[in-house]
């Protein structure tokens, strides 16, 4: 009896545990299904205009209501917050980062970007890399950053799937958006040519273009089988044969079908025609990325609607096909009529600088409307996001940042960063903010300046 | 006169980037001379002969005859990089433009940047786009003593491509010495010494014991009657050397981890060196130290990648934190092995002015605080008569992210000019 009691006793506690855990976990979701409302705020919801006095309410992790203060309702019970001589524009969609998986040496002594046994990688994925504790991910929320594309690395012709993430959670399924499978990430022009320094293919450009078409011819026999199998199966043949299935080409199939994007990093002009040549010839959508010389074939990217993913640098070369690297591209494909995102290419650029990526475009000559559309809009239809990501509506997700100024002034400083109504990063908390600035690594002995002081 | 100034007036249309203008009156809305004085008022800077011939406060100014006038809403001194391997680690980043780590002994006192420095690069160019006109190139981070860093203009008074000569502001300004983690993992890879901490610090406390040795050695032979018989046997490391450990040539130790930091403390003091602290990643953990050491601080660039585990702890406010402790400061972009090439001074120190420091502040850390620092304010750093006329034109606050410079002048010439 004694002991049966124990035994009692230890599954009554089991099932408290439970239960706590259950209401903790039912308090999070609840705080998550509370309406959030931003007002007295300058809010840029990039669908339109600015809204001067503005107010955006989020409820259950989606946007319900934007407009000017005193025209929108707020709901009962509302948890308010006050941004008076604040901006409040949507959480920045970075196109292309490597946060996670090229992580902080803090994080990992390796990156896991590239896989260097082989130029054509298709069958691998990069959500099996991405390490959500790392730092950088912290860092990116501190820039503002609410959703990323982390791409395998350049080194190889076809580096692998890409993953289109929220920056959250301590999973890569709690990141992972649902409903996405990411893209393809291709490369060409000068980095998967350190084969070569192995005598290994590729050591040419034209070797790369080789092996991505015959990656994509073998991807169109693998499609015709499957086709005429799945064809026969539905009319009833018994007879019909399954074809093996392949896991290298069944995301390259998916490229074929429209279904995942490719990003294509490319730098020199002539590169940019190659992926061009090549998505034209395969009927695959293509986004250029990094396109440092892009501008030059501005007109072939407008008239065939290819999008840019830009990578901003301080400065020319370090790698001889940046080496023509000029602030004002951005301006002239703009000019063109080209869609143009903003990427960090983190550990390239800092994330927690991205808008810093549209500001020196601005600086470049691009209008400060088409920059902050490359930081939101834009990189979100690169995603094939654009109906629940990139501007402050009703139905989109509720991903938005609290800066202290205007957006492109160098003193401006992100404040608060949410994602679908959840902050993900404030500044006023002295441990967060050493994201925001650095030295998180030794946070608990780092001096800082006075909170607020910037 | 009147034909000179029409040719200069001519030139300066026909071909901005060469602007032969003797004369030059620049008028500023907001005229930052860092010289003594209220900053940021409206006034007018008078040039001749590529010198500043006087400055003068006060809105209204009228330009004097056979002065060609340029305008800017924001004027400074040309900027000035204290520690940057440009000039001699080139844009293409190959082998063939790559000349700023002599690997192939941990010490080569004996080296020079003079004798690299390729004075066409065309990242001094583009530095000089963004108004730095002075830059302190040194040796690169790799050699525990790496030789001998030089200050050198980043554009020339002539037409037509320089020569270094023609750049020289100081032949060799300092001996570089570098702790931490790139010395090790550059000889640790070939199984050579250093391959730890340990061995840099002993390597490089060896070379200063042994330069001191050296030079009593030949004082001792000049003592003796210089008999030409009995001379000592040259050696040019430690040759290189001996103005160091007499402080006639400071020494520069690169450090980044608060713990090298602290060790070039240590050997500074030991051999009463005069030297100065570069990168300083992690100085903000220890500035008491660097205070009470009273060493400057060339602050490195904040928005370099974490390319290793020294520089992971890198903050935009380290600049501040060390200037609020009391540290002379001045900022350096240093060495970048990927792209982008250079770090941009004008805007690393906008990171600065952003974080905690304010623009003015900001500003005197890459002119006049930086001209102090290495030595050269007798020339460049400030606009004030007799010095160098170096000067940056802005549309806006230098330091904003739209802002642009307008045009930059060295040495009196137009060596740059937006289109």
């Amino acid at each position: 009896m004694q002991v049966r009691t124990v035994g009692i006793g230890r599954s009554t506690l089991c099932f408290w545990i439970f239960v706590c855990a259950a209401i903790t976990a039912s308090a999070q979701s609840t705080a998550g299904q509370a309406t959030l409302v931003i007002r007295g705020a300058k809010v840029y919801p990039i669908s339109g205009p600015p809204i001067e006095h503005g107010v955006l309410v989020v409820t259950n992790g989606k946007i319900v209501a934007v407009g000017e203060e005193g025209k929108v309702k707020i709901p009962r019970g509302a948890t308010i917050e006050d941004a008076s001589g604040k901006v409040v524009m949507p959480g920045i969609v970075d196109s292309h980062s490597h946060i996670g998986i090229d992580p902080n040496p803090l994080a990992s002594d390796s990156g896991d970007g590239n896989e260097s046994s082989g130029p054509i990688q298709p069958g691998l994925r990069a959500l099996d890399a991405i390490d959500p504790a790392d730092p950088n991910i912290r860092m990116a929320n501190a820039g503002g950053v609410t959703t990323a594309n982390i791409m395998p690395g350049s080194g190889n012709v076809m580096g692998g799937q890409t993953a289109y993430v929220k920056l959250r959670g301590s999973t890569i399924e709690q990141m992972l958006i649902p409903g996405t499978i990411g893209g393809m990430k291709m490369a060409n022009g000068q980095n998967p040519k350190h084969y070569g320094t192995k005598d290994k293919a590729p050591m040419t450009r034209m070797e790369e273009s080789a092996l991505a078409r015959g990656i994509y011819e073998k991807a169109v026999q693998y499609k015709a089988k499957w086709d005429a199998y799945n064809k026969a199966a539905a009319a009833g043949d018994k007879a019909a044969k399954q074809p093996d299935r392949d896991l290298e080409l069944d995301p390259v199939v998916e490229v074929l079908e429209g279904k995942r994007v490719v990003h294509n990093h490319t730098h020199r002009a002539d590169d940019v025609m190659t992926a061009i040549r090549l998505s034209d010839e395969f009927h695959y959508r293509l986004v250029v990325q990094h396109g440092t010389e892009s501008c030059e074939v501005a007109g072939e990217l407008a008239k065939r609607h290819i999008p840019v993913s830009f990578t901003m640098v301080d400065s020319p070369g370090g790698k001889l096909e940046t080496i023509n690297f000029d602030l004002g591209c951005p301006a002239t494909l703009e000019k063109a009529g080209v869609k143009v995102a903003f990427n960090t290419d983190d550990p390239i650029n800092s994330s927690r600088l991205i808008i810093r990526q549209a500001a020196l475009a601005v600086r470049g000559g691009m209008s400060e409307e088409a920059a902050l559309k490359g930081l939101t809009l834009y990189p979100a239809e690169m995603l094939d996001l654009g109906d629940r990501l990139g501007t402050l509506e009703p139905g989109k997700d509720g991903d938005f940042i609290v800066l202290s100024g205007p957006p492109f002034s160098i003193y401006t400083h992100v404040l608060e960063t949410f994602i679908e109504g959840q902050k993900v990063f404030d500044r006023s908390n002295p441990q967060e903010l050493r994201y925001a600035t650095g030295g998180f690594g030794v946070a608990d002995r780092a001096p800082a300046l006075p909170r607020g002081e910037n | 006169m009147g034909v000179l100034r029409w040719f200069s007036l001519l030139m300066f249309v026909a071909s901005p980037s060469l602007l032969m203008a003797e004369n030059v009156a620049v008028l500023a809305d907001h005229l930052y001379t860092m010289a003594d004085g209220a900053q940021g008022g409206p006034g007018m800077v008078l040039i001749r002969d590529g010198k500043i011939e006087a400055v003068r406060t006060g809105a209204h100014q009228q330009s004097p005859d056979g002065y060609t006038v340029l305008k800017a809403a924001f004027v400074t001194p040309g900027l000035i990089d204290a520690d940057t391997t440009a000039g001699i680690s080139g844009a293409y980043n190959i082998p063939a433009d790559q000349d700023q780590d002599e690997a192939t002994d941990p010490n080569t006192a004996d080296v020079r940047t003079l004798d690299s420095f390729n004075p066409n690069e065309r990242l001094l160019k583009v530095l000089n786009q963004y108004g730095v006109t002075t830059v302190q190139s040194a040796p690169g981070p790799r050699n525990p003593i790496a030789g001998r860093a030089g200050i050198f203009k980043t554009a020339g008074t002539d037409s037509g491509p320089a020569t270094v000569e023609q750049l020289v502001v100081r032949q060799e300004s300092a001996m570089v010495f570098n702790l931490g983690e790139s010395p090790k993992l550059t000889y640790g890879k070939k199984e050579k010494a250093p391959t730890t901490r340990m061995k840099t610090a002993e390597i490089i406390r060896r070379a200063l014991s042994d330069a001191k040795a050296y030079e009593e050695k030949w004082d001792k032979w000049k003592k003796d009657g210089s008999d030409i018989s009995k001379q000592p046997a040259r050696d040019m490391k430690l040759e290189a050397l001996v103005p160091v450990v007499d402080g006639r040539l400071p020494a520069i130790f690169n450090a980044y981890r608060a713990d090298d930091i602290d060790t070039a403390i240590r050997i500074g003091n030991e051999f009463r060196l005069r030297y100065m602290l570069a990168s300083v990643t992690e100085g903000y953990l220890i500035p008491d130290a660097i205070r009470r050491a009273g060493v400057p601080c060339l602050a490195g660039p904040v928005m370099q990648r974490f390319e290793s585990l020294e520089t992971a702890n890198a903050t935009f406010e380290n600049p501040t934190i060390l200037k609020r402790a009391g540290i002379a400061v001045a900022l350096m972009t240093g060495y970048e092995s990927y792209v982008p090439k250079n770090r941009i001074l004008l805007f690393e120190a906008g990171i600065a002015a952003a974080n905690g420091l304010g623009m003015e502040e900001a500003l005197r850390m890459v002119t006049a605080g930086a001209a102090r620092i290495l030595g050269i304010d007798d020339r460049v750093g400030s606009l004030a008569p007799g010095k160098d006329a170096d000067i940056a034109l802005f549309d806006g606050d230098p330091f904003e992210y739209t802002s642009h410079v307008q045009a930059v002048l060295t040495g009196g010439q137009v060596s740059y000019q937006r289109r």
